[in-house]
């Protein structure tokens, strides 16, 4: 069974035209399913929980980065919580413009379009980032993220190190200049040097810098320096600013990221950037 | 009649092709950017900002005219123009553009050097150094 979960803003008067036309064309296509509708009384982790345990056949997100983001984390907490694997595939129908960064990537239109792509079923195997933080107590959290991680370059420490076992680089990284890091596991940016090329399918995440340096003489002229970096394990430290999982999901560093490779299947579409 | 056109000069040193050479590069370390610690790589590297500890790869490695790197350095091919303070060993081809300033002893297969680069420091040179030279050389100091 397909389960279609909206999420919360989805239910606004202004996408009910589109909502209409994608669940006409989800009925013509043969992919009727359940639908659940997130709100203020309804939890996203229980309810995917819940899908899980009645045997979904694939869970498909109506809504935008955060509504996959929200997912993605329900269905982990499910395998942990389980100590099982989930192999579900999840889909994206994206619906409004806003925070859908995600779906373009992965190769899906927004709206009618979004649900051919969910027909011809082309599932890949995608890696999912980790990112690990430790409170007061001691307690262990794990947030995951399917595009990237972001945090403003002031006040940012890095730390790159080998995993266990390897003898490979181990340095830290400052920036000093302003402007912003992403740890990219899917590029959702369009700026990227053309030498990097981050793939959500080779276990490794890009580390991307990119800084804007004021000349002297005139602010409005800024020179663009961009870095590029590559690792499995990042350790990032700032007192002040959270880190910004897939631009949604605030947490507090010292986090540790790292990639789980091919832990997700996802139905893309076939214009997908990878 | 016609005007006779001024040809190019072959140039010894191509600059700006340089950079474009390295097409595939798997760590570009910017500007603004200041790298501490033991950073080896697989790829190409393109260094243009602070860079201390120690530099390896398998690959190439381009030192900006902003770079300053207080570290050793361990590449295939290396082209200089900016700063650096260590020992610098390549297996094959070691450029130094005229911006160049190397503190630190060099060994290489081949080397290039502008007018205006600095260097001060032993060279060595011998055939393309492989694995198992080097191994040799471990194995005599030990």
């Amino acid at each position: 069974m397909h389960v279609y979960i909206y999420d919360g803003y989805v239910n606004a008067k202004k996408y009910d035209t589109v909502l209409a036309h994608i669940e006409t064309r989800i009925t013509d296509l043969g992919l009727n399913g359940k639908i659940i509708r997130l709100g203020v009384m309804k939890n996203v982790a229980e309810a995917v929980a819940n899908e899980i345990k009645h045997g979904a056949k694939t869970i498909i997100a109506i809504g935008n980065d955060q509504t996959i983001n929200k997912i993605i984390n329900s269905v982990a907490l499910f395998a942990i919580n389980n100590q099982t694997e989930v192999n579900i595939p999840l889909g994206l129908i994206p619906v409004g413009e806003k925070g859908n960064d995600i779906a373009p990537a992965l190769g899906i239109e927004p709206g009618e379009k979004g649900c051919d792509v969910l027909s011809a079923r082309r599932i890949a195997k995608l890696d999912l980032g980790l990112a690990q933080t430790t409170n007061t107590s001691g307690q262990l959290s794990n947030y995951y993220f399917l595009s990237q991680a972001n945090i403003p370059c002031q006040g940012t420490f890095l730390e790159i190190n080998p995993l266990k076992g390897s003898i490979k680089s181990k340095f830290s990284i400052e920036v000093m200049e302003p402007g912003e890091i992403n740890i990219i596991n899917l590029s959702t940016l369009t700026d990227l040097p053309p030498k990097a090329k981050p793939n959500p399918q080779d276990g490794k995440l890009e580390l991307y810098i990119k800084t804007k340096t004021a000349k002297k003489l005139s602010k409005l002229t800024s020179q663009i320096s961009q870095s590029v970096f590559s690792s499995k394990k990042i350790t990032v430290i700032n007192k002040k600013s959270p880190l910004i999982l897939d631009n949604s999901l605030n947490i507090k560093t010292p986090a540790e990221i790292t990639v789980l490779s091919q832990k997700l299947n996802f139905i893309v579409g076939k214009e997908r950037r990878f | 009649m016609q005007a006779h056109e001024p040809t190019n000069p072959i140039p010894m040193f191509n600059k700006p092709e340089t950079k474009e050479k390295f097409k595939e590069v798997e760590t570009i370390i910017g500007p603004s950017i200041k790298v501490k610690g033991n950073f080896n790589g697989q790829g190409n590297i393109v260094v243009e900002g602070i860079l201390e500890g120690s530099l390896k790869t398998n690959g190439d490695v381009f030192i900006g005219d902003k770079a300053k790197i207080s570290a050793n350095v361990e590449a295939r091919e290396v082209h200089v123009s900016g700063e650096v303070n260590g020992n610098i060993k390549v297996k094959k081809h070691l450029d130094m553009i005229s911006t160049a300033k190397i503190a630190g002893d060099i060994e290489c297969a081949s080397l290039a050097i502008e007018q205006g680069a600095t260097f001060n420091g032993k060279c060595s040179m011998a055939a393309e150094i492989s694995k198992e030279s080097v191994k040799e050389i471990k194995a005599v100091k030990n």
